[in-house]
C-alpha cells in the first residue's frame, strides 16, 4: 500500500517534471521563432546568397526583404525583390503569411506585366534555387512540432523538434541550439527518415541593430548533395513605418522607390 | 521603322529635358542579354519561305530604368522612366535588322491614391494561363509558336494608364490611342489556313488586314475595377476597342479582312481552393458592327468562360488544368444569312489545358509541358521545353512547339504544318 503511495507520488512527480520540460521547451521554441522572424514592428534587409555546388561553382542571389508583422508570433506580409542573377532582375514577390493555413503568394514578372497567383503548399521546397528553404526564409510555425528540451547549459537550450505532421516534411525530427541569452537560434540539424544527419543551418554573425539581435550571416549546407548557402544580410532596419498596402498589387508592379532601389 | 526611330527620339529628348541637372552626370545602368535563337522544323514545309527552319535570329535586349531622384516635380511624384528595347537580325528574312522598343514609359505618383504610367508598355490582366478572356491587349503567336521566351507572347501597347487606389477597390483605366494588333501567322513564316484560297496556305496569301485609322474615336478604352476579398481576388473588367484579330472580312473579292468593333464586359474571381489555387473567367464579348449577328462576314457576339485549378505536389512539381468554353451567340442568325459556299463557323469550342512544370537540380532545370486540347474541334497544341541555368549568366532552353488537327480549318489545325524543335542559347547581362 505504502509502496504504492510513493509510486504514485512519483509517477505524479515525473509527470510534473516532464510539463515542466515541456513548458520551456515549448517557451524557447517560441522565443526563437519570436527573435528569429518577428522583432519590430517591421524590417527591410539586403540580403546577398552565395549557393555553391559540390563541384565549388558559384551562383549569386540578391535581394530586398520587406517585413511587416501583423501579429506576434502569427501572420506577416513579405515583399521581395530579386536584384540578382540579371536574368530576374526586376522580379517581385509577395507573401502574406498564414499561421493556421496556405500562404498566399503573388509573383510578378515585369517583361509580362503578369502578377500570377503562385500555388504554394509546399513550404519546403527550395527558396530561389538555394539551399535556404521558404520556412528557412519565412518562418516555421511554432506549432507544426512537439518540442523537448533535449538538454540545456549555460549556453545553449538544445531543443528536440518532432513535426506533429510526419507528412508535410522530408525530416523526421531536426535539433536546434538556441542562445541562452538573446534566444537567437544559432544552429540546426536535420535527420532524415533513418535518422542521418542530412542538412545543417548554422549562423555565422549576429549584430545588434537598433537594440535587437540580428543575424547578420548564416549558412545552410545539404550534406546529401555537398551543396551549401551562405547568405549575408546587410542594411538591416527596424520599425521603418511601412505601411500594410506595400504588400499589395500596387507595389507589386510598382515597386515603393523609397525602400527598393532598382 | 520610320515611326519608331521618331518615338525613340522624342523620348531621349523629352527624357533629357526632364532629367535634373545633377543627375545627368549619373550615367545609366543597362542590363539585357544576348540571344541565339534557332527553330527546326519537324516536316518540310513547301508553302513557306523556308522549308527547314522557321526561326534563326540575334538577338540584344537592353533595358534601363532611371529613378528621378532630386527636388524637381517628376523627383517628388517618384517618376520612374523605364526603357527596353530589342535588336535583332532575323536570318529568316535574309538578315534583316530591326529595333522593338518594348518599353519606353513614364510611371509617376502625382498623388497617393493614384499612380499614372505613360508610354509605350506591356500590359496584362486577367487569371488564364496562355488563355485570354478579357486580357485584350496585343500578342504575338507568330512568336508563341516558333518557340521564342513567352515574353514575347506580349506585345507592347502605346498607352496612358491610370491606377487608382481609394478605399474600397482599386481601378485601372488605360486609353490607347494607337490600334495594335496581334501578329498573326501570315504565311512568310508560319502557314495557316487562308479563307480565301480555302486551304492552308503560306507565301501564296495575297490579302490585306484593315486596321482601324489613327482618330478620336478609334481610340481604345480598357478598365478594370479589383478588389480583395481576404485571399481571393475579384475583378470587373470592361473594353471598349476593337477585336485583335482581323476575323472580319470588308471585301471578299478584294480579299481584304478587317478587326471589327469589340466590347468586352468580363469578371474574374482567384483564390485558393482544394489545396491548391483556383481561378474563374468569363466575359461577354459584344460586337457592335453585327449586333443581331445576321451579318455573315462581321464576327458573332460571344460569350467566354473559363476555369483553372493549379496545385504544388511538392517537390518542385505542380500541375495546371483549364477549361475554356465559347459560344457564339446569335448563331440562328448567322447560319440564316450563310450564303451557299461559305465556311460555316461551330456554334460551341471547348478546351482543355493541362501544364506540368518540374524543376530539378536545385531549381537550375526546369521542364515544362503544356497541352491545348480541344474535344470539339479535334485539335491541340502540345508545347514542351527544358531550360537549363547553366550559370547564372548562360541559360540553354530546347523545346518543342506540335500543333495538330484533323481538320485544316480550326485553331490548332491549321498550324499542323508548323511544329518545330528549337533551341536558344542566352547570355544574360
Amino acid at each position: 500500500m505504502k509502496k504504492t503511495l510513493i509510486f504514485a507520488v512519483l509517477l505524479l512527480l515525473s509527470f510534473a517534471g516532464a510539463g515542466f520540460a515541456q513548458t520551456i521547451a515549448d517557451d524557447v521554441a517560441h522565443k526563437a521563432s519570436r527573435m528569429s522572424y518577428y522583432q519590430g514592428k517591421d524590417g527591410r534587409s539586403s540580403v546577398k546568397m552565395i549557393v555553391t555546388d559540390a563541384k565549388g561553382r558559384a551562383r549569386e542571389r540578391e535581394m530586398t526583404i520587406l517585413r511587416y508583422n501583423i501579429e506576434d508570433n502569427g501572420d506577416q506580409k513579405y515583399y521581395v525583390y530579386f536584384h540578382k542573377p540579371n536574368d530576374v532582375k526586376g522580379m517581385s514577390y509577395i507573401v502574406w503569411k498564414h499561421a493556421g493555413k496556405d500562404d498566399d503568394r503573388w509573383l510578378y514578372l515585369p517583361a509580362l506585366d503578369l502578377v500570377r497567383r503562385v500555388a504554394a503548399s509546399d513550404k519546403r521546397s527550395s527558396f530561389a534555387g538555394t539551399n535556404f528553404l521558404y520556412e528557412d526564409i519565412s518562418g516555421r510555425g511554432v506549432l507544426l512540432d512537439k518540442h523537448e528540451l533535449a538538454s540545456s547549459d549555460e549556453n545553449y537550450y538544445e531543443l528536440k523538434n518532432t513535426p506533429e505532421d510526419v507528412s508535410q516534411v522530408e525530416f523526421s525530427y531536426y535539433k536546434v541550439w538556441v542562445d541562452t541569452k538573446n534566444f537567437i537560434p544559432v544552429r540546426a540539424e536535420y535527420y532524415d527518415k533513418e535518422g542521418r544527419l542530412y542538412r545543417k543551418i548554422e549562423v555565422l554573425a549576429v549584430e545588434n541593430i537598433q537594440g535587437y539581435p540580428t543575424i547578420t550571416r548564416m549558412k545552410a549546407e545539404d550534406l546529401n548533395s555537398g551543396a551549401s548557402t551562405v547568405a549575408e544580410f546587410s542594411d538591416s532596419s527596424y520599425d521603418l513605418g511601412l505601411k500594410e498596402d506595400i504588400f499589395t498589387e500596387r507595389y507589386l508592379r510598382n515597386p515603393a522607390a523609397q525602400w527598393i532601389k532598382g | 521603322m520610320i515611326k519608331k526611330f521618331f518615338i525613340i527620339l522624342i523620348l531621349v529628348v523629352l527624357f533629357q529635358a526632364l532629367r535634373p541637372e545633377t543627375a545627368r552626370a549619373g550615367s545609366l545602368v543597362f542590363h539585357g542579354f544576348a540571344e541565339e535563337a534557332f527553330g527546326l522544323r519537324v516536316a518540310d514545309d513547301k508553302l513557306t519561305k523556308h522549308q527547314s527552319y522557321n526561326m534563326a535570329e540575334q538577338r540584344l535586349q537592353l533595358k534601363t530604368q532611371y529613378n528621378f531622384d532630386g527636388e524637381d516635380l517628376f523627383s517628388r511624384w517618384q517618376g520612374v522612366f523605364r526603357f527596353k528595347g530589342d535588336f535583332t537580325v532575323d536570318e529568316y528574312f535574309a538578315g534583316k535588322t530591326d529595333f522593338e522598343l518594348r518599353d519606353a514609359n513614364l510611371s509617376f505618383t502625382p498623388a497617393q491614391f493614384m499612380d499614372i504610367k505613360a508610354g509605350r508598355q506591356v500590359l496584362t490582366w486577367g487569371t488564364g494561363d496562355y488563355l485570354f478572356i478579357n486580357d485584350v491587349f496585343p500578342k504575338d503567336y507568330v512568336s508563341f509558336y516558333i518557340g521564342r521566351d513567352d515574353e514575347y507572347l506580349k506585345k507592347p501597347s502605346d498607352a496612358l494608364k491610370f491606377s487608382f487606389y481609394p478605399a474600397l477597390v482599386n481601378v485601372d483605366f488605360i486609353i490607347i490611342p494607337y490600334f495594335e494588333p496581334n501578329s498573326m501567322p501570315d504565311g512568310d513564316r508560319l502557314s495557316f489556313f487562308d479563307n480565301f484560297e480555302g486551304r492552308i496556305a503560306g507565301t501564296s496569301v495575297d490579302r490585306r488586314l484593315l486596321s482601324p485609322s489613327f482618330q478620336a474615336e478609334n481610340f481604345e478604352y480598357d478598365g478594370r475595377v479589383y478588389r480583395n476579398f481576404g485571399s481571393a481576388e475579384a475583378a470587373v473588367y470592361l473594353s471598349r476597342g476593337f477585336d485583335k484579330i482581323a476575323r472580319s472580312v470588308k471585301d471578299q473579292t478584294a480579299r481584304e479582312m478587317f478587326y471589327e468593333r469589340q466590347d468586352v464586359f468580363g469578371a474574374s474571381i482567384r483564390g485558393p481552393f482544394a489545396g491548391g489555387i483556383g481561378n474563374f473567367e468569363g466575359a461577354y464579348v459584344r460586337s457592335p458592327e453585327d449586333p443581331k449577328g445576321d451579318n455573315r462576314l462581321i464576327e458573332n457576339s460571344m460569350s467566354k468562360l473559363m476555369a483553372g485549378y493549379e496545385k504544388d505536389l511538392g517537390g518542385d512539381l505542380k500541375v495546371g488544368l483549364q477549361y475554356y468554353y465559347e459560344q457564339r451567340l446569335e448563331y440562328g442568325a448567322y447560319k440564316a444569312a450563310l450564303l451557299p459556299g461559305d465556311y460555316v463557323q461551330d456554334e460551341y469550342r471547348h478546351l482543355l489545358t493541362q501544364r506540368v512544370t518540374k524543376l530539378y537540380k536545385n531549381q537550375t532545370v526546369m521542364v515544362s509541358l503544356f497541352n491545348f486540347y480541344s474535344p470539339s474541334d479535334q485539335d491541340g497544341y502540345f508545347r514542351f521545353s527544358v531550360a537549363y541555368d547553366m550559370t547564372d549568366a548562360w541559360k540553354l532552353t530546347v523545346g518543342a512547339n506540335m500543333p495538330w488537327g484533323e481538320s485544316d480549318m480550326t485553331e490548332f489545325g491549321q498550324m499542323k504544318e508548323n511544329k518545330n524543335i528549337f533551341l536558344r542559347l542566352r547570355y544574360s547581362f
